[in-house]
């Protein structure tokens, strides 16, 4: 399973954690210990214009 | 077995798998294939004329590879029916036929090269998953030397060695010179309670009591072997397991705890040699032994899968089959009609097995005797003039209460109700509201919504709990009287899966602070696995919500068990101290966004709906 960024939304810390959308796991905060963690998506870079 | 093989009333189907199971409780259709054995099953007489001319020499897995077969063979002596099987993986070739000795001297033809599966088709009203457990394998952990030393073997190839129907006829003789041990040591534990990714975190349960009366079995065939068994712990609960550890201890066993980190071979004696420290003791030992056995562990079989996708059922952790309860519906399967027996559940001795099935039996009987079922009063009611037949509620149902549905032909869907248990991730995701949850409709949760924000919505945590884990959590914290704020207010659902988006961000349109949707953990999820869609659901709330410039921190997400009230107290302490930091000028904003969101929304939903009517008045003027 690929590993994803994730932030809590309890006390704001990021971690990364295996994540399949399609096989959803508990995921809990490793600081702590909320079960509100968020996966964050990959940040797209703007592309720029010639 | 063999009085099941000749029971009127059991059909027997060997070599036979399950192609698929439809339908629910007290209505399931079954479809086996029986998979062709090339032998008649009828006419074969088990004379083994057919063996002693079959040319072909393969691996014997009934005796764990120590001895060999035939490509056609006996599955092993007490094989019920006992009639031989052509193996068609190691057969020379029967199409076109490159052999076919087993054919020319069998003089009652019992052998068709041309017999293929069958696919037989039944019905039944309950269905019993008593498919049994794999071993371990203990090669991963190199540690032991498993593979590597001959010397080294599995408790289940002890099981074949020792055995009179074994390759050695119960001569207990070490692979590397065919001569009996006289030094043995058993490793315990190995594949079980490991941290270390190898094997799992579980106890095998059976392992113990395994080693206790291999051991006892040795002293009985060779009393002056000298017999080590390193162990963790010695678990031998049950009636006469402790008797049994005594006995063993009696006859001469002697029991060290601590398990070897490590084992190496003597090339020349092809003895096997180990330090362990003795942690009764605090000594570090070595040990020397002719012969070592791994106790290895039991997992889950490997196409459980296959019966987990069929039945519709859910594993824990571990792997092995969720029960309904553990401790109230202990064989039964969160599935209606479906009940456990044996290691498919958890590992489980002879006897727990016994009883379990025992109970299944009683269970399907009861079920059966009675000839219908009262379901529950909270299940799914589809409302047909709504629903587009788009399906997305047949794919999130845990049960496979819902089928059909075709949004093409604008086909409703069908509900049965005798499947649904009520857990209302249906209605939860259906963007339509065709899905009616009975007792827990949309209206008498918005109306709870509204009463709990109607005064000082500032001072109010909205948190939805529900009925089986985080609501006992509760409850449990209440009971244990922990001290926690008493700002939070609960909207009971059965399932946290229920939790609409709808509801969310109404409470936030109403003026709530801070919302807390709560459930089960995952491995507890009394609907199999409804709060994944929760889980699901919240994560594309967060997204929603961060779109429209609200703080998806908001909205908050936890997994409390029934015996987590202490969890329960800390989680809203840590949302109080959250909700007083949510402002005014914060919540109004919300609620403004909120309102031109959802009234945007309708509007665009209206004006969708009178285009087709538009549409349909089109011909009809083109006609006048």
């Amino acid at each position: 399973m690929d590993e994803a960024p994730f932030k809590c939304l309890r006390c704001g810390h990021e971690f990364k954690a295996p994540y399949d959308k399609k096989a959803p796991v508990e995921h809990a905060c490793p600081k702590c210990n909320s079960n509100s963690v968020r996966p964050l998506k990959a940040k797209t870079r703007p592309v720029a214009k010639a | 077995m063999m009085d099941v093989g000749r029971h009127p009333r059991i059909n027997l189907l060997t070599y036979s798998e399950i192609d698929n199971i439809s339908g629910y409780i007290g209505n399931f259709h079954v479809t086996v294939r029986k998979k062709a054995r090339f032998v008649d099953e009828a006419e074969c007489n088990a004379c083994g004329e057919c063996e002693k001319v079959c040319p072909v020499v393969a691996v014997d897995e009934f005796q764990q590879g120590f001895s060999s077969r035939k490509a056609i063979y006996m599955p092993f002596p007490q094989a019920v029916p006992s009639v031989y099987i052509l193996n068609e993986r190691d057969c020379l070739g029967h199409n076109p036929i490159a052999c076919g000795k087993c054919s020319d001297v069998c003089e009652k033809q019992c052998i068709d090269f041309d017999m293929k599966d069958q696919l037989i088709e039944f019905d039944v009203g309950a269905v019993i998953v008593a498919t049994g457990m794999d071993v371990y394998d203990p090669t991963e952990m190199d540690e032991y030397g498993y593979t590597r030393y001959e010397n080294v073997i599995t408790s289940m190839e002890f099981e074949r060695l020792i055995s009179a129907g074994g390759p050695t006829t119960g001569h207990f003789i070490r692979p590397t010179d065919r001569e009996t041990p006289k030094h043995i040591g058993f490793i315990q534990c190995v594949g079980s309670r490991t941290q270390n990714g190898k094997g799992n975190p579980y106890c095998s349960n059976i392992c113990c009591m395994n080693t206790i009366k291999d051991s006892l079995l040795l002293k009985d065939h060779y009393p002056d072997t000298e017999i080590k068994v390193f162990y963790i712990d010695i678990r031998a609960f049950g009636k006469g397991f402790e008797d049994l550890f005594q006995r063993s201890k009696q006859a001469g066993v002697q029991y060290i705890r601590g398990v070897p980190g490590e084992v190496f071979e003597d090339p020349a004696t092809k003895n096997i040699t180990m330090t362990v420290e003795n942690t009764a003791t605090g000594a570090i030992e070595d040990h020397e032994f002719e012969m070592v056995v791994l106790s290895t562990g039991v997992i889950p079989r490997n196409d459980s899968e296959v019966i987990r996708s069929l039945l519709s059922l859910s594993r824990t952790e571990d792997g092995f089959f969720m029960e309904s309860h553990p401790k109230l519906k202990p064989v039964d399967a969160p599935t209606g009609g479906v009940y456990f027996a044996g290691c498919v559940e958890s590992p489980t001795d002879v006897k727990d097995s016994v009883t379990q099935a025992s109970a299944a039996a009683a269970r399907t009987e009861i079920l059966l005797n009675a000839g219908q079922i009262s379901v529950e009063a909270i299940t799914s009611e589809l409302v047909p003039d709504t629903c587009t037949g788009c399906g997305i509620c047949v794919r999130v149902c845990p049960f496979n209460a819902i089928t059909g549905g075709d949004a093409k032909a604008k086909l409703p869907v069908e509900i049965v109700e005798a499947a649904c248990k009520g857990c209302g991730t249906c209605a939860a995701e259906c963007n339509f509201d065709a899905i009616l949850m009975k007792h827990f409709e949309d209206a008498q949760i918005m109306a709870q919504i509204d009463a709990i924000l109607d005064k000082d919505p500032m001072e109010k945590i909205v948190t939805f709990a529900c009925n089986w884990c985080s609501y006992a959590g509760a409850d449990l914290a209440g009971l244990s009287r922990m001290q926690y704020p008493t700002t939070q207010r609960i909207i009971k659902t059965m399932c946290s899966g229920r939790v609409d988006a709808n509801f969310v961000l109404h409470a936030f349109e109403q003026g709530a602070p801070i919302v807390l949707v709560s459930g089960c953990h995952f491995v507890d999820c009394h609907y199999i696995d409804a709060n994944r869609w929760t889980q699901k659901r919240v994560e594309k709330l967060w997204d929603d919500l961060e779109k429209l410039g609200i703080r998806p921190e908001r909205l908050q997400l936890e997994w409390i068990s029934a015996a987590e009230g202490q969890k329960w107290a800390r989680t809203m302490k840590e949302l109080e101290e959250m909700r007083q930091q949510v402002t005014e000028e914060e919540v109004d904003h919300t609620k403004q966004v909120l309102k031109e969101a959802r009234l945007k929304a309708e509007a665009k939903k209206k004006a969708k709906e009178s285009k087709p009517k538009a549409a349909e008045k089109a011909p009809a003027a083109a006609v006048a």
